[in-house]
């Protein structure tokens, strides 16, 4: 069974990148370019993995976490917050949120796929 | 008897040479006076001095005492004791003169009496010749008894031994009894030697008598033998005065008695010789060197004084014997008077001795007790001596120098409380001006810091009220800062009356003029717009300094009292202090204003410059993101297999698309360091983790370079704590930095954990650094030779932000390197790090 991953992306050029590598990897993708779309698709679509963009317009990264978190069916999905380099204490406000892992920007799409197989093993 | 001198004659020294019994009296009379000396003279006169309230004074009035009375009483008792000496040697020699005189005498008398009977008898014998007859001898005989009564009988004997004839009074004549006499001695001796004396001997038991024998001229010559009746001497020595109890006396050559007024004891033929005078005399008879004492016994043991003559021919000793007791009755009477006269002169002497000293010791106290009182600061004290001598002139003295020392104490006592007074003013300004000084740096409130000072000035000034004004550069007019002790009622009219720089009131001229302006009577002051109100309000007098800083007009600082009068220079001094005080605190809070007002200016310019690099390195690296991930999916085959060139393009895409992502990156940090934004997220570490996730990202750039990347990590590292991400961050700058300037050789990092510190060293065999450069490394902005930027790469950030994150760590980071030879970078982190204050 094909795994789904959400993505929550306010950037096109990122989720295109995204897009690409991730079906290429074999995951079923869902897109979502703010928060609360985001969470309103994690709870309509319940992905195997949520890749979560801090910086978004509407709800931020951080807030959408908090309320996938906070859901009981939802706070089991694995959620990797993608933040900027630029601030520090982003890494620890993502734990705080309940992300689960953290991969800062500009992220090398070879290392987010790691990262991505960590949680989501793709078969074969 | 000889009159006793009257003298004032005493002595106990003489007493030994004195009879005992005599002189027994003396040291009772001594010691009852001893007795009087110590127990009235002593505890009751001293008592009733009363000087005993000052030990000092009690003793030198002691002194002076004993001294006074050792010098008359010893003067008296060494007087009176060779008087008594000489008087009682002198009396004694001249009563035993008198006795040995009247002995003398009396034994003249006796020898004479002896050698008239011996010439009559002398005359008797020799005037017959030896055969003329009885008959004519008879009658001689018989003449001779009538002219010599003391003779009683006279006999006569032939040379024969043959008693020829005797007359007797009291027998018949015996005339040619023939009766041998040729052995007796009255023959015999008076044959062998002309002439012989009996012993004495008694008749009837009663009258003493003695036998003298006279040899007539030639061979044939007889002896006439007379009885001559002895009453004679007794009558002789019977008749004698000697003193009343005293006694004249006879003794023959054998000590026996002759003659005594008790004629008892010569007819009991009383043998002298027990007596050590008579025994002694008798043998000074045969031996003329003896002495005879002239102090004895008599026969009944009585101490007698004595003295003797000699009868010559007879070998008699008339003695004269006085007891001694009356020979010493005038020297005893003597010696009592002398010891009353003493007793008397020595009483004296006490009184005078202590009346003297208390003379001279009562003044010396009345000294001694008031210089110490003067001396103990009873400086009204006056010491009352009234003696007209040294004393009194020292008590003078000491009165005259109490006065002074209490006149200078009195302007002493003044200065001093003048300058205490001073000095306690002096310590309350300083105080309060330190008070102000503390006032104006602690706190920025103006109004609290000039009500502080003007509350002080006004205390210190003596004002009942006070104003501090502000003054306006652009309307030229006053308004009041800080007040003190004023009615609303008067500070609102000074609210409205809006005080000018051009008023003629005092607050505009002394700021006008630069200079204080004081009003001693604002009664009498020409008018001027707050007159009025002032005087309504019962100010009197006041005090105004202008307030400048660098002869800029900043105020006006004055005090005002309800008293008319001007005031002190001291009080202008102060007054113009506590202004410069306030003008100092006004221009602080203005410059303080300013600075807070600039400080905000700025905050908010730096915050602006933060966010704007925040999203300028935000909207900067999301383009970049997206060239770098559509490079690396293009790489990786995912929109089609593609050209070798083409890959070749795409390789060099990404690698100047990191290096400017790098770039915007370095400067983000560096920004923020400066900023003081950058803070580190604080969490457990492990420097092995990091160690090798810095490898992990280097190794392929050292095999690129075939340069081995040499690790060495301590087994026992503690888990650290720090900001993980930076720390790597450093440490990836560090070993990227050695593989990028070195060629041939290796790359060593070394980590160890010596005294609780992380050491890190990053070893290469690179070109190594010249020393000229080794300081500038760690700025920003630079690298070691310009050209090596272009052929190395990098920033030139990487360092300078290293060193600022080690040091935000507490932790340092310095290089050691030899030209040539390579360079060791070493980084010292504590284990537990906190974050550290923002390191600009």
């Amino acid at each position: 069974m094909t795994k789904r991953i959400l993505v929550v992306e306010d950037q096109e050029d990122n989720r295109i990148i995204l897009r690409r590598l991730l079906s290429n990897a074999g995951y079923d993708l869902i897109e979502a370019v703010n928060g609360e779309d985001g969470v309103a698709l994690a709870l309509s679509t319940r992905p195997d993995l949520i890749l979560m963009d801090i910086q978004l317009p509407v709800m931020d990264g951080y807030e959408a976490t908090r309320r996938i978190k906070s859901n009981a069916e939802l706070k089991s999905i694995p959620v990797i917050a993608v933040t900027s380099y630029a601030l520090s204490g982003d890494e620890a406000k993502a734990r705080a949120a309940g992300c689960d892992a953290y991969v800062a920007k500009p992220f090398s799409p070879r290392q987010l796929l790691a990262k991505v197989r960590e949680y989501l093993p793709t078969e074969g | 008897m000889i009159a006793p001198r009257t003298r004032m004659e005493a002595t106990t020294s003489a007493a030994s040479t004195l009879g005992r019994s005599a002189w027994r009296k003396v040291p009772i009379l001594a010691a009852s006076f001893r007795q009087c000396w110590s127990e009235v003279a002593w505890s009751n006169l001293l008592n009733k001095i009363r000087l005993t309230r000052s030990r000092r004074a009690g003793g030198l009035f002691r002194k002076y005492a004993t001294l006074l009375v050792a010098l008359v009483g010893g003067s008296l008792i060494i007087n009176a004791t060779i008087e008594m000496y000489y008087s009682y040697g002198e009396n004694r020699h001249a009563l035993i003169a008198v006795q040995r005189e009247k002995a003398q005498g009396a034994a003249a008398v006796i020898e004479q009496f002896v050698k008239e009977i011996e010439g009559q008898v002398g005359w008797a014998t020799g005037f017959l010749p030896a055969g003329s007859g009885l008959e004519q001898r008879r009658f001689d005989f018989l003449r001779l008894l009538r002219q010599a009564p003391a003779i009683t009988e006279v006999s006569y004997i032939d040379s024969d031994g043959r008693e020829q004839i005797r007359v007797s009074r009291l027998a018949m004549d015996t005339l040619a009894s023939g009766a041998d006499m040729s052995q007796e001695p009255k023959f015999v001796e008076a044959k062998a030697k002309k002439r012989y004396l009996s012993p004495v001997y008694f008749r009837k038991e009663s009258e003493p008598y003695l036998t003298l024998s006279i040899t007539g001229a030639g061979r044939s010559a007889g002896v006439t033998v007379a009885e001559v009746n002895l009453k004679f001497i007794w009558d002789v020595i019977s008749r004698m005065q000697v003193g009343k109890a005293g006694s004249a006396y006879v003794v023959d050559e054998r000590g026996l008695l002759i003659a005594h007024p008790d004629i008892g004891m010569v007819l009991r033929k009383t043998d002298l010789n027990q007596l050590p005078h008579v025994a002694l005399a008798l043998k000074k008879l045969r031996d003329a060197s003896l002495d005879v004492p002239a102090i004895s016994r008599d026969h009944a043991g009585h101490e007698v004084l004595t003295a003797y003559a000699s009868i010559g021919s007879l070998n008699w000793l008339v003695f004269v014997d006085l007891p001694l007791i009356e020979a010493l009755q005038p020297i005893y009477d003597s010696l009592r008077r002398t010891i009353i006269v003493l007793a008397l002169g020595l009483a004296f002497a006490v009184l005078a001795g202590i009346w003297l000293a208390r003379r001279m010791a009562v003044p010396v106290r009345a000294l001694a007790e008031g210089a110490a009182r003067i001396g103990g600061g009873d400086l009204d004290h006056r010491i009352e001596v009234q003696s007209r001598d040294e004393v009194g002139t020292l008590a003078d003295s000491f009165n005259e120098m109490g006065g002074r020392l209490k006149e200078s104490y009195a302007t002493l006592e003044q200065k001093v409380t003048d300058r205490t007074y001073e000095l306690s003013q002096a310590l309350d300004q300083l105080r309060a001006l330190i008070e102000v000084s503390q006032a104006i740096n602690s706190t920025l409130e103006l109004r609290a810091v000039l009500a502080a000072i003007l509350a002080h000035a006004c205390r210190l000034a003596n004002a009942g009220g006070g104003a501090i004004y502000t003054f306006d550069d652009v309307t030229e007019e006053f308004s009041l800062a800080a007040t003190h002790g004023m009615s609303t009622e008067l500070i609102e009219a000074i609210r409205e009356a809006h005080p000018r720089l051009s008023d003629n009131g005092p607050i505009g001229q002394s700021t006008l003029t630069r200079s204080v302006i004081q009003i001693a009577d604002l009664a009498t002051e020409p008018a001027y717009p707050l007159r009025q109100a002032l005087l309504r309000a019962d100010v009197r007098a006041l005090l105004a300094v202008p307030l400048l800083r660098e002869e800029r007009i900043i105020g006006a600082f004055m005090v005002r009292r309800r008293q008319p009068g001007s005031f002190d220079q001291a009080v202008i001094e102060l007054m113009q202090s506590f202004a410069s005080q306030s003008a100092l605190a006004i221009q602080n809070a203005r410059l303080f204003q300013e600075i807070e007002e600039k400080s905000r200016q700025l905050e908010v310019a730096s915050q602006h410059k933060s966010q704007f690099l925040a999203n300028m390195s935000h909207e900067l690296r999301t383009p970049l993101n997206a060239v770098l991930g559509y490079a690396e999916l293009m790489q990786d085959g995912l929109y089609g297999e593609l050209a070798p060139e083409t890959k070749e393009v795409l390789v060099r895409i990404q690698g100047n698309g990191n290096h400017l992502l790098g770039l915007i990156n370095d400067v983000l940090d560096l920004s923020k360091i400066e900023a003081g934004q950058l803070t580190l997220s604080i969490d457990d570490y492990s420097v092995a983790n990091v160690v090798q996730t810095v490898v992990s990202a280097t190794e392929s750039l050292a095999a690129a370079k075939k340069l081995p990347l040499i690790v060495n990590v301590s087994d026992d590292l503690p888990i650290g704590q720090g900001d993980e991400r930076r720390i790597a961050q450093v440490l990836l700058n560090l070993v990227g930095n050695a593989i990028k300037f070195t060629d041939v050789g290796e790359v060593r990092i070394t980590v160890t954990a010596p005294n609780g510190v992380f050491a890190v060293a990053v070893a290469d065999t690179g070109p190594g650094i010249p020393d000229a450069e080794r300081g500038q490394i760690f700025q920003e902005f630079h690298q070691v030779d310009s050209s090596n930027t272009k052929k190395k790469g990098g920033t030139g950030l990487g360092l300078a932000i290293a060193k600022r994150i080690v040091e935000l760590h507490g932790g340092h980071l310095w290089v050691e390197s030899e030209l040539g030879k390579g360079s060791t970078f070493h980084l010292e982190l504590p284990i537990r790090a906190e974050q550290r204050g923002a390191v600009a």
